[in-house]
């Protein structure tokens, strides 16, 4: 029976553009990653110090928004296409939005990048955070803004694709992946107005001049509306395949549709109202608002409990059928030699540990002890970047084979790759949890002070350093890896039967669970509520306190055409 | 292929000769016995979920040891 790409050709084009994007700014992002390994720990400088955050905002935007953002539009085209089993409505939409994001992003990547050549007078180093004092080229709030409105019409594609459905389908229970791509858009398009407002409405008049100060807490607060949210952004596909395509690798199938839904509906709801804990020191926020927001933090952990409680029990129940016993022993018999298998379930190893230090950071006393140190950093590449990454990774072997016809080049070289990237992200993030508890701080090319010492619990600053540049290397080399494998599959001879593509019915499926559960316009009215509630008053405040449009000036970075602009803004910030 | 087929079949009969052993997401072919929804007992998920809440406690009480209570009662003294 033909695959993915020969029941919907053009569809299938569509999803390889934006993979071929996503996997081209893994590339780019994993070489920096690696740079800025060996940099901070001393072992390779072939940079200038100076040049760290020009860097350090490529691979946090190549990675953290681009490459997993653009997987995530490939991922939810192929999957609203086959689970409603119709094409696009209209496929020029399509390529309008991924012409628009592309561009978008290029914008973007075009703006960073030029900070490393000097003849060129152009950077923004301003984080992948990117919000004011620190001030971009406007090429790159433009890009971002391009980047936005592309993802908005990617939903509105897939909105469209189910309203012709359902027209079709008056009265059938939506289909759980075509489900999961509509709710994760609606958080997606409620969170994304903080950052739409700030880049809009202040970064870009203000990045051109039109506009002479801003308020940064403003664009900070605006930014983290968004910045939380986001986080599931990155989650949610990973979710998806977790949910639908990892109990068929284990040779399983779902436990339960109903339990998955309400997972999802659950981060609809609580995603939004939460991103203050982004904020804990921040002063101008008052330490109520702060509190609202840790509470709404711990409700989050519910879904996150219920999703390991349903994908383990899954995994289990492909074990259990192909002849697995006992308490742990189960274990063994899932199918580990499949990369695609392994490197899900190595994912979400990686993601119960990243549990931990998420739970540090959102307790509001605790959090000081770890804020802005090394150890966040720490956390989120247990997060984003193994769980989403490895993910994404590994689900590309499975899926890209339905998109090209193609089989996967070499399933022991892809199977290497995960559990590479598995090893150095331990070493990695050990050593920088560890770091950042002895008081190292992040965001620095040079982390040393004179005439100071950390002191370290268990170790030393010394073996920290190497767990971070060998677990770096062999990440790097994990991704390389990946990029051969995937570049070497797709230059194959097309097969008859490149992969297995069959997703089985759920143990407990959709029918029996209540009608409400698809209500989605309910639940964008009770998520806009929280919103609502969460942010109001603290907006006001920061509103009230200096003014919407605030009095500082900005910190131009693109410095090296701009230093007077920056030595005349200079008295002006500190006092 | 739609999450939810006509059959409750986990396992491909369109496809039989297959390389076995080589393509991606082929676990299936190798299940021995069907099993339900009604015979299906996840007490391996218990145990695993179990053992992680043990060590979330454990860990979370020594960050919290090593931020206040291996200092003394700075905050109210
Ligand atoms: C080759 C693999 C990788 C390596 C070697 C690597 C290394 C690093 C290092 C050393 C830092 C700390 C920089 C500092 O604070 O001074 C960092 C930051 C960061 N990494 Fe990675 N990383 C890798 C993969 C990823 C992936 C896959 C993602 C996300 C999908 C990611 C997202 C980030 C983000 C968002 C930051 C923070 C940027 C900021 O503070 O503005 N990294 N990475
Ligand atoms: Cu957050």
């Amino acid at each position: 029976m033909a695959t993915f790409v020969d029941r919907y050709p053009e569809e299938a084009s569509v999803v390889k553009a934006t993979l071929v994007v996503s996997f081209l700014s893994l590339g780019i992002g994993a070489l920096f990653g690696l740079v800025q390994a060996l940099h901070r720990t001393g072992y390779l400088r072939i940079l200038d110090s100076v040049d760290y955050y020009t860097v350090l905002t490529g691979h946090g935007v190549l990675l953290a928004l681009v490459f997993t953002i653009f997987f995530l539009m490939g991922l939810f085209t192929w999957a609203v296409v086959q689970s409603l089993e119709r094409p696009l409505p209209d496929i020029r939409l399509s390529w309008a939005w991924v012409g628009l994001t592309t561009t978008g992003a290029v914008f973007a990547a075009v703006a960073i990048l030029a900070g490393l050549v000097p003849s060129i007078d152009m950077s923004a180093d301003v984080l992948y955070t990117f919000y004011a004092p620190l001030m971009g080229h406007p090429l790159f709030y433009i890009g971002l803004a391009m980047f936005i409105v592309g993802t908005w019409l990617a939903g509105a594609d897939w909105f469209l694709a189910y309203r012709d459905w359902r027209g079709d389908n008056p009265d059938e229970r939506i289909p759980l992946q075509t489900f999961m791509v509509l709710t994760t858009m609606l958080m997606w398009y409620l969170a994304t107005l903080g950052v739409a407002v700030s880049t809009v409405f202040f970064l870009i008049p203000w990045s051109f001049g039109w506009v002479e100060t801003v308020n940064p807490l403003l664009t900070r607060t605006l930014f983290w509306f968004f910045g939380h949210p986001v986080v599931y952004f990155w989650l949610m596909p990973a979710y998806m395949l977790w949910y639908t395509v990892l109990p068929k690798l284990a040779g399983g199938r779902l436990f339960s549709d109903p339990l998955a839904r309400v997972v999802f509906v659950l981060f609809l709801l609580l995603s939004t109202p939460v991103g203050i804990h982004h904020q804990y020191l921040d002063p101008g926020i008052a330490e109520g608002f702060k509190f609202i927001a840790m509470t709404n933090t711990m409700f989050l952990l519910l879904p996150s409990l219920l999703t390991a409680f349903t994908v383990v029990a899954s995994i289990e129940h492909g074990a259990r059928q192909r002849g697995g016993e006992g308490y742990i022993k189960w274990l063994g018999a899932l199918p580990w030699r499949d990369p695609a298998f392994t490197g899900m379930a190595l994912a979400g190893a990686m993601f119960a540990a990243g549990g931990f230090s998420g739970m540090i950071n959102a307790g509001m006393n605790i959090n000081y002890l770890i804020h802005n140190t090394l150890w966040v950093p720490g956390h989120f590449h247990l997060t984003v970047g193994t769980a989403v990454a490895l993910t994404m990774m590994a689900g590309s072997y499975w899926l890209v084979p339905q998109l090209t016809g193609k089989r996967l080049y070499s399933r022991p070289i892809g199977l290497l790759q995960v559990v590479l990237w598995f090893v150095g992200m331990v070493l990695m993030s050990n050593a920088m949890h560890r770091g950042g508890l002895a008081g190292i701080p992040r965001r620095t090319a040079e982390p040393q002070y004179q005439n100071f010492e950390f002191s370290t619990m268990l170790g030393s600053v010394e073996e920290i350093q190497a767990g971070i540049a060998l677990g770096g290397t062999l990440l790097f080399v994990s991704a390389v890896l990946f990029l051969f494998n995937i570049l070497l599959s797709s230059i194959e001879d097309p097969i008859e039967n490149p992969v297995d593509d069959s997703l089985p019915a759920p143990l407990s499926g959709a029918s029996g669970s209540p009608v409400v559960l698809d209500n989605l316009r309910l639940w964008t009215a009770i998520a806009v509520v929280l919103v609502i509630l969460a942010y109001t008053l603290p907006l006001a405040g920061i509103v009230g306190d200096a003014g919407v449009w605030g009095d500082v000036p900005g910190v131009p970075v693109w410095v090296s055409g701009n230093l007077d602009a920056a030595l005349a803004a200079l008295p002006e910030v500190i006092a | 292929m739609s999450i939810e087929p006509k059959t409750e079949s986990a396992v491909r009969e369109d496809v039989p000769d297959r390389p076995r052993g080589y393509v991606v997401g082929s676990a299936p072919d190798s299940i021995e016995r069907e099993i339900g929804h009604d015979e299906f007992d996840p007490v391996g998920t218990l145990v695993l979920i179990l053992g992680y809440f043990v060590i979330l406690a454990v860990m979370w009480v020594f960050m919290y040891f090593v931020e206040f209570l291996g200092r003394g009662l700075t905050v109210v003294g």
